[in-house]
């Protein structure tokens, strides 16, 4: 008999609503987490007393206790915990800002973006509400052949301007191919950005964390910290047991990596296929501290703000280290009802270029990091004025620092532009959950890790 | 198990999976899926607790017996007869 029905290789938030899903019913299950502590991208760390999250600026699909259909109440259920019992604080507002000040506001309430639109693109309101028809009947989950989000948009819209205002929150939040977007993934994110909102737990990552492997445990699911998995060996063309990076083997029955593709092919013995697997899409971003009763000198009265300061977007991997032209904007304080502290934080996000970080030796890996820091803070100083001279502590990652606590192969934060969707893999007793299998966000890759245990692991396919 | 006690296991795994779940009202004879507003994962979870309680494999062609609470009763008496 094996060590452990089930291994789970990663201990982020695939892996952990996958161990939940499995333990509950009272399966045996180990996760093996390379890192000392939990949750992968979405993590947390602590420098001079403070808590600093990693990943998270917001969690997507806001619904209410009680929506039965909503997300993230159907992922509560299927890990046997209460929504009744999770307190969440919905965002202020978010704003879209691109030039010669076209602005676009939206929150939690869809009919503000759709006041927002109808006033300032009139010509264009029409369009948007058929597009709506469209996403309201879309169903994004039943697999079929990649279609262009841009020529679907341009069916109903014909602003460039617009659509890349309604692409900019959606892509960064979830997008890992360049320029453009699968539609059913355009509809997945629309619903979870536009329709249902942000919100953030109340307490922090690290209570979020202890809260699932608190559940985890009690279920008799064990986790094991700082084991990295080498190899997983095949016996008979099946899994038969892992190896730990210190040579230690643990016999399973079936596998589940949440490493991505080109990192669970590695550990198979099979080919990377990082020109197919491995997403181009990662970003660098800094965390900014700063006294509260400074926060009246920025601009701060949004969650959010997505801005691009040229005429078009161009999301793809910048040819220089970083793009400051677009990015995020993001005030983790401001979320309705938080309780007030003595610092607010500024957290600032732009996509980069993994090589040009990766091929940097450690002298000019610093030196990047402090002229891009300045060039950053220099371009979001133009949209909520100066805080530079108010900063008390600042920190800073980069597609580097992703790639090294994360397993996420080239730092690329949304994974593969080629999302497994079936979560196979060439062996049949191992599969492929989060962000490579195709759902994203922290509800999308719980829900990924949760389904990949319903449809492989429970049912006997 | 009579047909009651089934009858009150099915009801409390129901609540058990749905901390919504009102069951007052509950039609027998009418889709539980529709009266609950249940989704397939739901379903696999009162499977799963079948088979943890009482080691009862239900084969996912026989999922649609579990529609009703009348058909489930039905379907599940022959085979917890003897608990």
């Amino acid at each position: 008999m094996a060590d452990y029905s089930l291994i789970i290789i990663g201990g982020g938030l695939s892996g952990l609503a996958a161990g939940i899903r499995f333990a509950r019913f009272g399966g045996s299950v180990l996760i093996l987490e390379k890192h000392v502590i939990p949750g992968g991208l979405n993590s947390y760390y602590f420098r001079k007393g403070f808590l600093l999250e990693t990943g998270l600026h917001a969690m997507t699909n806001f619904a209410e206790p009680g929506d039965k259909r909503a997300p993230l109440n159907r992922l509560f259920r299927q890990l046997k915990l209460s929504r009744h019992d999770f307190i969440t604080h919905e965002q202020f507002s978010s704003l879209i800002h691109f030039p010669a000040g076209n602005t676009l506001r939206f929150s939690n309430d869809f009919s503000l973006l759709q006041e927002q639109i109808a006033s300032r693109f009139p010509a264009e309101i029409d369009g948007f509400n058929s597009l709506l028809a469209v996403v309201n009947g879309y169903d994004p989950f039943t697999p079929k052949a990649w279609i262009s989000t841009r020529v679907m948009l341009a069916r109903f819209l014909h602003d460039p301007l617009l659509i890349d205002m309604i692409l900019l929150p959606l892509m960064v939040y979830g997008n890992s191919e360049e320029h453009d977007m699968d539609f059913s993934q355009f509809v997945i994110m629309f619903r979870s950005i536009y329709q249902e909102g942000f919100f953030r737990p109340d307490g922090t990552m690290k209570d979020f964390l202890a809260l699932l492997v608190d559940k985890f445990t009690s279920y008799g699911g064990e986790i094991r910290y700082s084991s990295p998995v080498e190899s997983i060996a095949i016996t008979d063309q099946q899994a038969s047991h892992v190896k730990l990076a210190g040579g230690e083997t643990i016999t399973c029955d079936a596998v589940i990596s949440t490493v991505g593709a080109p990192g669970t092919f590695a550990m198979l013995s099979l080919p990377r296929q990082e020109e197919k697997y491995a997403g181009r899409m990662t970003f660098v971003e800094s965390i900014y501290i700063l006294p509260r009763q400074t926060k009246k000198e920025v601009k701060s009265d949004h969650t959010i703000i997505f801005y691009c300061l040229s005429d078009q977007l161009q999301y793809c991997q910048p040819v220089k280290p970083v793009d400051t032209s677009w990015g995020v904007i993001c005030f983790p304080e401001n979320f309705q009802g938080m309780p007030p502290s003595d610092y607010f934080q500024i957290r600032i996000t732009h996509a980069a270029n993994y090589d040009l970080w990766k091929k940097a030796s450690p002298l000019e890996y610093t030196a990047m990091k402090q002229e891009w820091g300045a060039k950053s803070r220099e371009m979001s100083a133009k949209i909520i004025g100066n805080y530079e001279q108010n900063i008390v502590y600042e920190d800073s990652f980069t597609p580097i620092t992703i790639e090294r606590y994360t397993a996420k192969a080239r730092g690329a934060v949304y994974g593969s532009p080629v999302k497994i969707k079936d979560g196979r893999t060439p062996c049949r007793n191992v599969f492929i959950a989060g962000t490579d299998q195709g759902f994203l966000g922290i509800v999308g890759s719980m829900l990924s890790g949760v389904s990949i245990v319903n449809q492989h692991i429970l049912t006997d396919n | 198990m009579t047909r009651g006690e089934i009858k009150d296991v099915i009801l409390e795994i129901i609540a058990d999976i749905d901390e919504d779940a009102d069951m007052d009202g509950l039609n027998p004879d009418e889709p539980l899926r529709d009266q609950l507003d249940l989704d397939s994962m739901d379903f696999l979870d009162i499977v799963m607790e079948l088979r943890k309680r009482y080691k009862l494999q239900i084969p996912e062609a026989d999922y649609h017996e579990l529609a009703t609470l009348t058909s489930c009763i039905n379907y599940l008496e022959p085979k917890l007869k003897a608990l």
